[in-house]
């Protein structure tokens, strides 16, 4: 299965629009392009999974291990446009109690994108 | 018994003047054609790494005797970058020209001796030495 | 040495100019083994290939010889190639071997004994994707008044994994003797991860506690997929989840816990990520189908209803697991 992840700045935010499956084969492509922009002090960054139709264990990690660096770093992280299974996911694993991760992509982000 | 002859390498066309020098003299030492060629690769592929990485340097070569044999000595010298973890670039499957070259590990293999000295930001030498059989 | 080869193949190329027979090529063929065996790179075959014809056709035109030089320089990268390849192949048959040697001491450090209890019938079996498992089980028990079960599933397979097990093993080996409810479990096990795992390294674990006194089951999970409880008298199945992150996440993370009490013929089980998100040709299995199989087999021991839900569930994928294939049994009742 294939992955893409687009990075785009707007304002002060780093918006990734990830497609694809996120598996043990395509999350190291997903680990490499936030490692890109991770270490950056109070990092604001908002991962859109909308078109994310799958994420395994080792797709969870990257999340995590992104998560842990943005906040050693006073940084954010938001996830936006979960479906059902993926939200089951975040719901099963609690992370959805840290994460700050919102169901609908509420405005239409994309049509500025 | 010494005899002493090197090229500056600025140029790909550096490149293939060591070639020639070093073909030269494995020839008039003694050499066969395969070790010839062997001789040549290594010289190559230690001029290619001076040309690519360091930008300029020197190859050396050097008609040697030693313990009654014949044999010849490559030197590569130049004032590059330096290579920051020698063992890494010693590894199979690590190839500093981005895996189209043969590497250090073939130039290893195509020599008898080889040795590298490398200090990060002073540069590199290494020298190779094939012996006539 | 190469002196003698070089002598034979001559003899042999010669043979086989005159008679251009297949046995002498049959004859060729089997010489290259020697080739080989000797290490005699492709270089040098041709440059044996080349004095040997010299000797043999010495009025040949002299740009005939030099083609072969320039063969020769073709073929000192293949030649390198080839040595680059078996120094590869030895390096790995070595870590190889070493795998193979950590595999058993995982074997050795994690093993568990299956408590042996009355009331309470227990069944279990785990089975890794590849080499080494990123699914743990272990057992704790007194075999008179609890038996505590924890099954965990380490993000990050191999070595790594192995080592964060045995790491676990050992905090919960430390509360033993105190006798600890499973929210205090996880609740050291946590700090000691997060203190000592790398940031993308995480486990999701269940713990799970039988006292005999009033057949109580108690829990706690840190980011572990809900387990099924099945009550035999309603021919019904809950499922028992509890509030928790997942372990090496945070250091101040607290676990909910939560009781249920088993009557005769109730059963848990407690699966990992592997069994429930079992993948076939079709996609993902629906959670429906792991119920439709236990109450085909709810009447039967612990042991037999996790071996029918492997056997089921790997034939759907032809027994080529994705990940790895984990599932206890705690059942209420007297075993025959």
């Amino acid at each position: 299965m294939n992955l893409s992840v687009e990075l785009s700045k707007e304002d002060s935010v780093q918006r990734f629009h990830i497609a694809g499956e996120i598996d043990a084969f395509t999350a190291p492509v997903l680990k490499d392009k936030l490692a890109e922009v991770q270490d950056v002090p109070g990092l604001q960054a908002e991962l859109n999974l909308t078109d994310v139709t799958y994420i395994d264990s080792t797709g969870l990690g990257v999340f995590v291990g992104f998560y842990k660096t943005l906040k050693a770093n006073d940084g954010y992280m938001k996830i936006i446009g979960v479906n059902d299974r993926v939200k089951r996911l975040f719901e099963i694993t609690g992370l959805d109690e840290i994460i700050d991760i919102e169901k609908g992509v509420g405005e239409n982000r994309d049509a500025t994108l | 018994m010494e005899c002493r002859s090197s090229v500056d390498i600025f140029t790909e066309w550096d490149i293939v003047a060591a070639r020639q020098l070093g073909r030269n003299e494995a020839k008039s030492i003694g050499f066969g054609t395969v070790d010839q060629a062997r001789i040549t690769t290594a010289i190559s592929e230690l001029a290619r790494n001076i040309y690519l990485y360091a930008g300029k340097g020197n190859i050396k070569i050097e008609r040697t005797y030693d313990n009654n044999q014949y044999g010849i000595t490559i030197i590569a010298s130049d004032e590059g970058p330096g290579i920051a973890d020698v063992r890494k670039v010693m590894n199979d499957g690590y190839s500093t020209s981005g895996g189209l070259g043969a590497g250090m590990p073939g130039v290893r293999r195509l020599m008898d001796e080889f040795n590298v000295q490398s200090e990060q930001g002073v540069g590199t030498t290494i020298t190779a030495v094939k012996w006539l059989r | 040495m190469p002196k003698e080869v070089e002598k034979q193949y001559k003899a042999l190329v010669n043979r086989y100019i005159n008679t251009k027979s297949e046995n002498d090529l049959y004859a060729g063929q089997k010489f290259s083994r020697r080739f080989i065996e000797k290490e005699i790179s492709p270089e040098e075959v041709i440059g044996i290939h080349k004095s040997a014809l010299m000797e043999l056709f010495p009025d040949a035109p002299e740009d005939f010889w030099h083609s072969f030089d320039f063969l020769i320089e073709m073929m000192i990268h293949y030649g390198l190639a080839l040595q680059e390849h078996q120094s590869l192949i030895r390096k790995q048959e070595e870590l190889e071997l070493e795998m193979k040697i950590a595999e058993k001491v995982q074997n050795t450090l994690l093993k568990t004994r299956v408590p042996t209890f009355s009331d309470l019938d227990i069944g279990f079996l785990t089975v890794p994707a590849k080499q080494m498992s990123g699914d743990y089980i272990y057992f704790l028990s007194d075999d008179s008044n609890y038996a505590s079960v924890a099954v965990a599933d380490v993000i990050g397979k191999g070595i790594p994994a192995a080592l964060c097990m045995s790491m676990i093993k050992f905090g919960m080996d430390n509360m033993q003797k105190q006798n600890s409810s499973p929210h205090v479990v996880l609740d050291v096990v946590n700090r000691i991860v997060e203190e000592s795992v790398d940031d993308s390294m995480f486990i999701s674990m269940f713990y799970g506690k039988y006292e005999v006194d009033g057949s109580v089951f108690s829990y706690a999970s840190a980011g572990h997929e809900p387990v099924l409880l099945y009550k035999a008298a309603s021919n019904t199945f809950i499922e028992l989840d509890a509030k928790g992150l997942l372990l090496g996440v945070q250091p101040n993370a607290t676990y909910e816990e939560r009781s249920v009490v088993l009557d005769e013929g109730d059963f848990i089980a407690m699966m990992t990520d592997g069994v429930t998100e079992t993948r076939t040709e079709d996609g993902f299995i629906d959670d429906e189908i792991i119920k439709e199989i236990l109450t085909t087999v709810k009447d039967e021991s612990a042991q037999k209803i996790a071996d029918t839900v492997y056997q089921q569930l790997g034939e759907m994928q032809n027994f080529h697991l994705h990940d790895d294939f984990s599932i206890v049994i705690f059942k209420k009742g007297y075993k025959n």
